[in-house]
């Protein structure tokens, strides 16, 4: 097997980018912070943790021969789930906030659970620049009896910033541990 | 196998009332496998899905699993994706390029025309006769335009004959420009509800747009500095409102809905694009056609948007329905209009598409509620647009009717869904269909009207 034909393994770093105690635990209080938000459906709070520029991408995945490992994640302009910029991201929010937006009225209750964090410096240097790794869950009850949870790893990319969170979050990569989406909806910020 | 109440118990297309058994009994689904998705014509693949020899996709029919083989000469043929010897799924990988296909089980192994080439140890345990029949079984294929169906029946009719007046409907979706279509994007998901309630919604159901997806509309049309939407994005939303059109009912289930304006367009670069190729394909396909795509389904299952997402709702019990996505574009188009159609259908009518997660709401709540004694028996109502139907007017083809928002193709969809249920085979299917067509051609007044006050 090639060792570079997995998707994540281009995420692989060495031991000597990981970053500090305290940087890793800045970081992940960042992101558990950013995680409350979205449960709480403080959406708008929510985007103000976005870079201007953030791009939000989330591939595809299909069941591949061995032989084609490397395809198994659709490459960037190809099958996503969410490809999304600033400007993509808050009418996601805004279009909960018609109140019209049935997938979401009325409110699901969701939990998103973070965990595995590894906190890594920037590969080309910055200073103030960190890749966050993570695995998540994310549980939603919606309606009477309606249920579902999705798991996946992603890949985040968050700067110092001087306002009330210190990051904004510049790059997020979600992936989901599915090919075929076993949910009725991906209707969430994950 | 014989149903406790026959199906046609249930459907009352004179009256426009169809009973919520039909999307929740079980006995019901298993007969559907057999009776709809065995006989029918299905859309198993794509040929640019098949590149080169060898090349293979995995689909399926009603619940069976099919792959696709792009064969030496370069012709297109289909499978049962089982291996005969004892059952198991014989290729595992959703697509790729092989030599051929070994069975993960005991390592049978047959060639890209699903002849076994390989039996372990077969020379010292079997007889030879006893393998002398063993191939993949395979299905009836056909070619249209770059789309390959399938049908295990074969006394079913042929493809063009089973389309009939679709043909035209479907050409104005997938041959406006030379040069056919090409698959950008692939979405897959599962939704808590039957089938059919994926199938007559492109057939027949342009109606639920306005306020199933109001919310989308609102957000996604970018707005003027004062906060009033841009002029182009005003006049898509006026389409909903206005809401001017017809609709396409086939005597074969199959639906087309569309507005006389074209459908709104949420993107930009699709909208600019649409506007500047308009004259070049009324020149192609003539000046009523340009406006056509806004929803078809071809019966079962196999359904097309304006927007460009074709896609196929795998039967998955009667309480759950699988979709299989594609989103595709004019290979003529240019590559940021590809692009463009492709994140476009992502943020609409994809799993995470902001109009599609609503329908997926309101199917399961439908669905949700069938489980009631009391609601299974209520007749729901399919009785919009009744007693307006013609033939052959104003040079669009075959039936329809004189607005967009109908529920007259749903009812002939489950006028030809309670047709295939009852069992009858296709050859009695085809001359009850003639005949039926034929006396609503005759009933038709001097305008083609079917209901003679409408002429």
């Amino acid at each position: 097997m090639k060792t570079d034909a997995h998707f994540f393994s281009a995420y692989r770093r060495p031991q000597s980018r990981l970053a500090s105690a305290a940087d890793c635990y800045q970081v992940s209080q960042f992101l558990f912070a950013e995680a409350d938000l979205l449960d709480s459906w403080l959406f708008d709070e929510w985007l103000q943790l976005l870079s201007p520029d953030i791009r939000y991408w989330s591939p595809a995945r299909e069941n591949r021969l061995m032989k084609d490992l490397e395809k198994e994640v659709s490459p960037a302009g190809g099958s996503a789930h969410f490809e999304e910029n600033f400007e993509m991201l808050r009418q996601r929010v805004a279009r909960i906030d018609t109140n019209k937006a049935w997938a979401e009225t009325p409110p699901s209750r969701s939990r998103h659970l973070i965990s595995n964090i590894r906190v890594f410096h920037d590969a080309a240097g910055r200073a103030d620049i960190y890749e966050a790794d993570c695995c998540f869950q994310v549980y939603r009850s919606s309606g009477e009896r309606s249920q579902d949870s999705v798991f996946g790893r992603r890949i985040d990319i968050v700067q110092r910033d001087p306002g009330e969170h210190g990051f904004k979050l510049l790059e997020r990569t979600v992936v989901f541990d599915m090919a075929t989406i076993l949910v009725k909806n991906l209707s969430l910020i994950y | 196998m014989t149903l406790t109440n026959p199906v046609s118990s249930y459907i009352d297309t004179q009256r426009g009332l169809i009973r919520g058994e039909i999307f929740h009994d079980r006995e019901i689904y298993e007969l559907e496998l057999e009776r709809v998705f065995a006989r029918s014509w299905v859309f198993i693949a794509h040929e640019t899905m098949l590149p080169t020899t060898g090349s293979f996709i995995q689909n399926y029919v009603g619940e069976d699993p099919i792959l696709v083989v792009r064969q030496q000469d370069g012709s297109i043929r289909a499978f049962l994706n089982q291996c005969q010897h004892r059952g198991m799924r014989l290729c595992r990988a959703d697509l790729g390029q092989t030599k051929n296909f070994m069975c993960s089980f005991h390592g049978w192994n047959y060639n890209l025309a699903g002849k076994l080439i390989n039996v372990p140890h077969g020379e010292a345990t079997f007889a030879p006769e006893d393998l002398a029949d063993v191939k993949l079984r395979e299905m009836r294929v056909t070619n249209y335009k770059g789309f390959i169906f399938g049908n295990w029946d074969e006394n079913a009719p042929n493809f063009e004959e089973y389309m009939g007046d679709f043909a035209w409907y479907f050409d104005s979706y997938i041959d406006r420009y030379p040069g056919g279509m090409e698959v950008v994007g692939t979405h897959k998901w599962v939704l808590p509800c039957n089938w059919k309630f994926n199938a007559e919604q492109p057939t027949s159901d342009m109606y639920h747009g306005e306020t199933s997806h109001m919310s989308a509309f609102e957000v996604m049309l970018p707005r003027k500095p004062d906060g009033r939407l841009q002029d182009w994005a005003e006049q898509q939303v006026e389409i909903l409102a206005d809401a001017k059109g017809g609709q396409f009912s086939s005597p074969y289930g199959h639906g087309a809905g569309w507005f006389d304006v074209g459908v709104p367009v949420l993107d930009k670069t699709i909208f600019d694009w649409k506007k500047r190729t308009s004259g070049e394909v009324a020149k192609r396909l003539g000046e009523n056609r340009v406006y056509i795509p806004g929803h078809a389904n071809l019966f079962p299952n196999f359904m097309m948007l304006g927007a460009n997402t074709f896609r196929v709702t795998h039967p998955r019990g009667p309480n759950e329905m699988e979709i299989w996505s594609w989103s595709m574009a004019p290979v003529a188009a240019p590559p940021e209009v590809k692009d463009a159609i492709r994140v476009d259908l992502l943020r609409t009518f994809s799993g995470a598409g902001m109009l599609e997660q609503d329908d997926a709401v309101n199917w399961e709540e439908e669905q949700a509620v069938l489980r009631g004694f009391m609601a299974r028996s209520e007749h729901l109502k399919y009785r919009q647009l009744m007693n307006k139907a013609r033939y052959d007017h104003n040079g669009y083809p075959g039936k329809t009717v004189p607005h967009v928002y109908s529920e007259q193709a749903a009812r002939d969809m489950y006028l030809h869904y309670s047709d295939l249920m009852s069992g009858a085979p296709w050859p009695e299917l085809v001359k009850l269909k003639a005949e039926r067509v034929e006396q609503e051609r005759q009933a038709c007044g001097k305008n083609n009207f079917l209901n003679p006050a409408e002429a």
